[in-house]
């Protein structure tokens, strides 16, 4: 391998990453290519086609799939917000306040490590008790619950890493325990409150077991739209082309463009633990 | 003067600390802790949503013996174990194998890195229902590529094929957070050490297998576990793709579980199935729970 020198292995590993990643991302390269794709030309299984915006038109004039959008959107961001309101404050507790709040942490532990459809038809059956299944609220409050442990865990990591100090000469200089977290913490860990925010979001986003048992139609988000293209008449496949590139592009363009604050919570809450 | 004040320093900061404390834990409380009691209770009774007034009919533990006796009920359980087994060990085994080669030089690697990581973030969902597509025994892509390299058709989704298909899915959505973790790994390596090796002759499978490998295990290890738990908790990817079938060759405890809650409305079968889903998850993720917890208390 020495003997082309550094820059034709270079080469090599370029060459070698561009197969790798063609073959590895043919099944998303092909669902996008579907949604541009006339039923025909994907039956036939072409690569070279002519484009057409059919299935889009189909999911957007013909059914209602922006209403799904919507109530995603109107899930996943107010879910994003109240875990990062709801966390930031617990893990700054556990990370600078009362490092060995034992109970807390493991039942923190413990939740994250449950699985959903355990607490699935407790919370079916207390959603229809209170009149509120297929409400956009509902769904929030359960993805939030959900996302909240990793969201702690997370977020005391990156509290960890501020220095005692800084929180002491505050006190001193007379903050409360308030300002010091919303004024002189909080924004040095803009980059933690990123990586958590991406990570809820997509969370939220992508999540489908609750959406299908706690909602009907009202507050029915994306990820169930695609099953309304596959029905008794056939599978549209123009169609749920253009749904998954429509659910998957802000979550895709979402973990490519924060690559690396994902990457960093990513290996903060999986490798330091 | 306030009562908090009055307090001395050290039993204000705890007080303010339980406050920092009290709006996640309620959250939890509601979400989590009530729930599970909920269906603690619900699990001694001959609760059928079908049939009025069998809530309040008590059958002790009868509920759990018959879960326990059933061959469906253990057949989810090996279909899940070998789910989440297979596919760890292939996601682990392809996931070092792109960190290796992503910790080379080469040209636009954070490039790379980061359309790699494409599949992770994909709605389950969306990938459950368009690998059905490229599984589709006649129109599907998968067979085409086969049969343009001459080779036999495979019915994917048959069987004998279902559960080694759904395992492919998951591996290939899965992999991208190996190969991540597992680069971090590669990236926070003392690189000194693997050039005084080299000076002493080491090969590269030596250099391998004595120092990379070695200082690899933590990261595999916790990537492991997190895999682990949540492919024991996986649902849509795989009620999509093949619905548990054909016959239960799919169904793991999550869409065993439920299907008896929303097909069959056996709250009080459901809710014990989903109790002990929760111990076998628990047991099973233990020493990560352990680990997680001994290392935090022991933190500074």
């Amino acid at each position: 391998m020495q003997t082309g020198g550094p820059s034709m292995r270079k080469m090599a590993f370029t060459l070698l990453w561009i197969v790798i990643a063609l073959l590895y991302l043919f099944p998303y390269t092909w669902m996008v290519l579907t949604a541009f794709r006339n039923p025909i030309d994907t039956l036939a299984k072409k690569f070279i086609f002519a484009p057409t915006l059919d299935g889009f038109r189909t999911i957007f004039i013909e059914s209602q799939f922006q209403k799904y959008l919507i109530n995603s959107i109107l899930t996943a961001t107010p879910t994003t917000v109240l875990v990062v309101c709801l966390a930031a404050p617990a893990a700054y507790s556990l990370a600078m306040l009362n490092k060995r709040s034992r109970v807390f942490l493991a039942s923190v532990l413990i939740a994250r490590m449950v699985p959903g459809v355990a607490i699935l038809i407790p919370l079916y059956l207390a959603a229809a008790k209170a009149g509120l299944l297929d409400r956009r609220t509902t769904l929030v409050i359960v993805y939030s619950a959900f996302n909240l442990p990793f969201a702690v865990w997370l977020l005391r990591g990156f509290f960890r890493e501020i220095p005692a100090e800084l929180r002491e000469a505050a006190i001193v200089d007379g903050c409360s325990e308030w300002q010091v977290f919303a004024r002189v913490v909080l924004p040095l860990v803009t980059g933690g409150l990123v990586a958590t925010s991406v990570f809820v979001f997509i969370g939220a986003w992508n999540e489908f077991l609750f959406a299908l048992a706690l909602t009907q139609s009202d507050a029915a988000t994306s990820p169930l739209a695609v099953i309304g293209f596959r029905n008794e008449y056939g599978v549209q496949w123009g169609a749920i082309g253009a749904a998954a590139v429509m659910i998957s592009t802000p979550v895709v363009a979402f973990a490519v463009i924060m690559q690396k604050y994902l990457v960093r919570g990513l290996t903060m809450g999986a490798v330091k633990g | 003067m306030s009562s908090a004040a009055s307090l001395n320093p050290r039993d204000r900061s705890r007080r303010v600390a339980l406050l920092f404390l009290l709006p996640a834990a309620m959250v939890l409380a509601l979400i989590y802790l009530g729930p599970m009691l909920f269906a603690l209770k619900a699990s001694f009774t001959a609760w059928v949503m079908t049939s009025p007034g069998s809530e309040d009919i008590y059958i002790g533990g009868e509920n759990y013996t018959d879960i326990l006796a059933s061959r469906e009920f253990w057949s989810a359980v090996r279909v899940t174990v070998i789910y989440a087994l297979s596919s760890i060990v292939c996601g682990l085994t392809l996931g070092t194998t792109f960190a290796l080669l992503l910790d080379a030089e080469f040209h636009f690697r954070s490039f790379f890195r980061s359309i790699m990581i494409i599949p992770m973030v994909i709605t389950p969902s969306v990938i459950g229902i368009f690998w059905k597509l490229l599984y589709e025994e006649d129109s599907g892509v998968f067979n085409a590529v086969l049969t343009s390299l001459n080779l036999p058709k495979v019915s994917w989704l048959n069987l004998d094929m279902a559960l080694p298909s759904i395992v492919a899915m998951d591996v290939w959505q899965t992999t991208p957070f190996f190969m991540l973790v597992i680069f971090a790994g590669l990236q926070a390596m003392d690189r000194s050490m693997v050039d005084a090796a080299k000076v002493d002759g080491a090969t590269a499978t030596q250099l391998f297998r004595y120092i990379t490998l070695p200082h690899l295990v933590p990261y595999m290890l916790i990537a492991t576990s997190f895999r682990a738990i949540a492919a024991m908790g996986d649902f849509d990817k795989i009620w999509l793709l093949t619905g548990g079938g054909p016959g239960a060759r799919t169904t793991t405890i999550t869409i065993f579980a439920y299907k008896t809650g929303f097909s069959a409305f056996d709250i009080g079968r459901t809710t014990a199935i989903a109790w002990i889903f929760v111990v076998i998850v628990l047991v099973a993720s233990s020493p990560l729970l352990y680990r997680l917890f001994k290392n935090a208390m022991a933190e500074r």
